[in-house]
C-alpha cells in the first residue's frame, strides 16, 4: 500500500500523468467506498417486548461508511423478527417509531453518513480519554441502542424513512455542488434516472454504478496545468475556459471555487468555512494550513514551515494538540484539501474532517 | 424582531484546574472556546416561490447559533402553516440545507448582499 499512499502529483513526468492520477483517484475512492465500521445494535432492554429471546437482542454489523441508518433498518428488522421477537411483538413493530442513540446518550441523526457517526464517536471518546488519561478504545464496535418507541422527533429532524433520508442526501449533493461551482447545474443537469441511481447505488452499495454517475458531478483530482508553480498568483481564480467548455469531466478539484468541507469538533458543533483549493500564492491549500488558520489553538501555526513546502515528511511535530480524521484515517498535515475533496469525500460530496484530541 | 427559540447545545463540562497548563487542559480549553462563539444577529430574507403565501414582513434578524430547522419552524409559525401542510425551503433558489446546519454556517457560505436568502415553496421546486 505504501507505494500508492501519496497525494503528490508529478506534473513534470508528462505523458502518463493523467492515467496514474486516475488510478490513484479510483483507488482512494474505492478505499473510501469499501470502508466499513463495526456496529453493535442493541434493543433498549426496557423496551424489549414480552417473550423476547433475551440474550440475543444484539445485532452486529460491519456497516458501510457511505451508508445511512435508515438503510440498515430492514436488515435489523429482519434479525429481530427472525431471532428475538415472538409473533405478537413482531406484528407490533413500527419502524416509524425507531430511533438510535449511543450508549452515552448521543442521538444518531438519520441524515448523517454512518462513517461520520462513527468518527464523531471516536473523537468524542478521545476527549474523555484525554481528560481521564485513559486509553481510548477505538477498535471496539460502536455500541448503539435501538429504541422502539417515543422518538424525539424534534431533535432527530427527519422521519426515519429512506425517502426522507434520500431527500436530505440530494440536498447535500446540491449544496456541495453549489459550494464548488456557485450553482447546482451539474446535479440538476443529471437525468431523473441518474439522480435516483445515485441513491440506489448507495442502497445497493454498488461502487461502479455510483461513480458512473458521480464522476459527472465530482471534480477530478488532476491538478490544473500550472498548479503549484511558485509565483503564479492568478491560479486561484477559475480559468474562464471552464465555464465556456462546460465539460464536467474536465473539471479539476484545483479549479473549484471552494471545497465543501465541514469540521466536526468533539461533542459539537460543526463548522463550515469557505475553503479555496489554492492559496493566494497559487500553492495548494494544505490540510495543515486550513486547520492552523481556523483552529490555531489546537494546531498552532509553525512559523518555520515554508508555505510551499509540500514535500516535508517530518512535518508531524509534537505541537499539535489534536489530529484530523478523514474517513476514519488520521490525515497527514500536508494533504491537499483539493485532493481530499476529490478522493476522500463521502457519497454526498462532502469532505468531513473530525477533530480528535491527541493523548499526552 | 421575532426570534425562534434557541437550540441548546449539549456540552460536557469538565472540571479543570485553571492553573494546570498541561497539553490536555489546553486542548480541552481550546475546544470550549471554539464551542462558545458569540451569537450574532443575521438578517434572513424570506422569499416566496410559486404560489406560496407572501409574508407581510420578509426581513428578520435571527440568532446565528440557531439551526436551520429553527428557521423552518419560525417560518411555519409566521405563515400559520400546519405541520401536515408541505413547505419546502431552499437557499439561493438552489438547494435545501441540512436541518442541523447553523444559520451562522449558512450565512458564512451563502450570504447575498449581507442577507441569507431563504426561498419557500408549497411544492418541491429544486428537486
Amino acid at each position: 500500500m505504501a507505494g500508492y499512499a501519496t497525494t503528490r502529483h508529478h506534473p513534470a513526468q508528462g505523458g502518463g500523468k493523467d492515467r496514474i492520477t486516475d488510478y490513484h483517484t479510483t483507488l482512494f475512492r474505492r478505499l473510501t467506498w469499501e470502508g466499513t465500521v463495526p456496529l453493535e445494535v442493541r434493543v433498549d432492554s426496557k423496551e424489549l417486548p414480552a417473550n423476547s429471546n433475551r440474550g440475543l437482542e444484539c445485532y452486529y454489523v460491519q456497516a458501510p461508511r457511505v451508508s445511512y441508518l435508515p438503510l440498515l433498518m430492514p436488515e435489523i428488522r429482519r434479525y429481530l423478527m427472525d431471532v428475538v421477537f415472538d409473533e405478537a411483538a413482531a406484528s407490533n413493530l413500527k419502524e416509524e417509531d425507531w430511533w438510535f442513540e449511543t450508549e452515552e446518550g448521543t442521538l444518531l441523526k438519520w441524515h448523517w453518513p454512518i462513517g461520520l457517526i462513527y468518527d464523531n464517536h471516536t473523537i468524542s471518546v478521545s476527549v474523555r480519554a484525554a481528560a481521564s488519561h485513559r486509553p481510548a478504545s477505538q477498535s471496539l464496535p460502536l455500541r448503539i441502542i435501538l429504541h422502539l418507541v417515543s422518538p424525539p422527533t424534534e431533535k432527530l429532524m427527519l422521519a426515519p424513512s429512506p425517502e426522507a433520508c434520500k431527500q436530505a442526501f440530494m440536498g447535500q449533493l446540491k449544496e456541495a455542488d453549489f459550494i464548488r461551482w456557485g450553482n447546482t447545474k451539474r446535479i440538476t443537469g443529471l437525468r431523473k434516472a441518474e439522480q435516483d441511481g445515485i441513491w440506489e447505488s448507495i442502497k445497493e452499495h454498488n461502487f461502479d454504478e455510483y461513480w458512473r454517475i458521480a464522476s459527472k458531478v465530482t471534480p477530478s483530482a488532476t491538478p490544473a496545468p500550472s498548479v503549484g508553480s511558485p509565483g503564479n498568483t492568478s491560479m486561484h481564480v477559475r480559468p474562464p475556459s471552464i465555464d465556456a467548455g462546460g465539460v464536467p469531466e474536465k473539471d479539476s478539484a484545483y479549479t473549484v471555487r471552494c471545497v465543501p468541507v465541514r469540521i466536526y469538533l468533539p461533542d459539537g458543533p460543526f463548522i463550515q468555512e469557505l475553503v479555496p483549493p489554492l492559496l493566494e500564492d497559487g500553492s495548494p491549500h494544505s490540510l495543515y494550513h486550513f486547520l492552523s488558520t481556523h483552529l490555531p489553538l489546537l494546531f498552532p501555526p509553525r512559523p518555520n514551515l515554508p508555505v510551499s513546502s509540500r514535500v516535508n515528511p517530518t512535518a508531524q511535530t509534537s505541537t499539535d494538540l489534536a489530529y484530523a480524521l478523514v474517513q476514519g484515517v488520521v490525515s497527514p498535515p500536508e494533504a491537499e484539501i483539493a485532493w481530499l475533496g476529490a478522493c476522500l469525500t463521502g457519497a454526498d460530496g462532502w469532505l468531513n474532517i473530525c477533530i480528535g484530541l491527541n493523548r499526552t | 424582531m421575532t426570534q425562534p427559540p434557541h437550540d441548546t447545545e449539549e456540552t460536557t463540562n469538565e472540571k479543570l484546574d485553571a492553573q494546570d497548563a498541561s497539553p490536555t487542559v489546553k486542548a480541552i480549553k481550546a475546544l470550549e472556546s471554539y464551542r462558545k462563539k458569540e451569537p450574532l444577529k443575521i438578517v434572513v430574507r424570506f422569499k416566496a416561490v410559486g404560489n406560496a403565501p407572501i409574508m407581510k414582513q420578509n426581513f428578520y434578524k435571527i440568532n446565528s447559533t440557531n439551526r436551520f430547522q429553527a428557521v423552518i419552524q419560525f417560518l411555519r409559525r409566521e405563515l400559520g402553516w400546519q405541520a401536515s401542510e408541505p413547505l419546502f425551503t431552499y437557499i439561493n433558489l438552489a438547494f435545501s440545507p441540512a436541518p442541523d446546519d447553523t444559520v451562522s454556517n449558512l450565512f458564512k457560505m451563502f450570504a447575498t448582499d449581507g442577507h441569507l436568502i431563504v426561498n419557500y415553496s408549497t411544492t418541491a421546486a429544486w428537486g
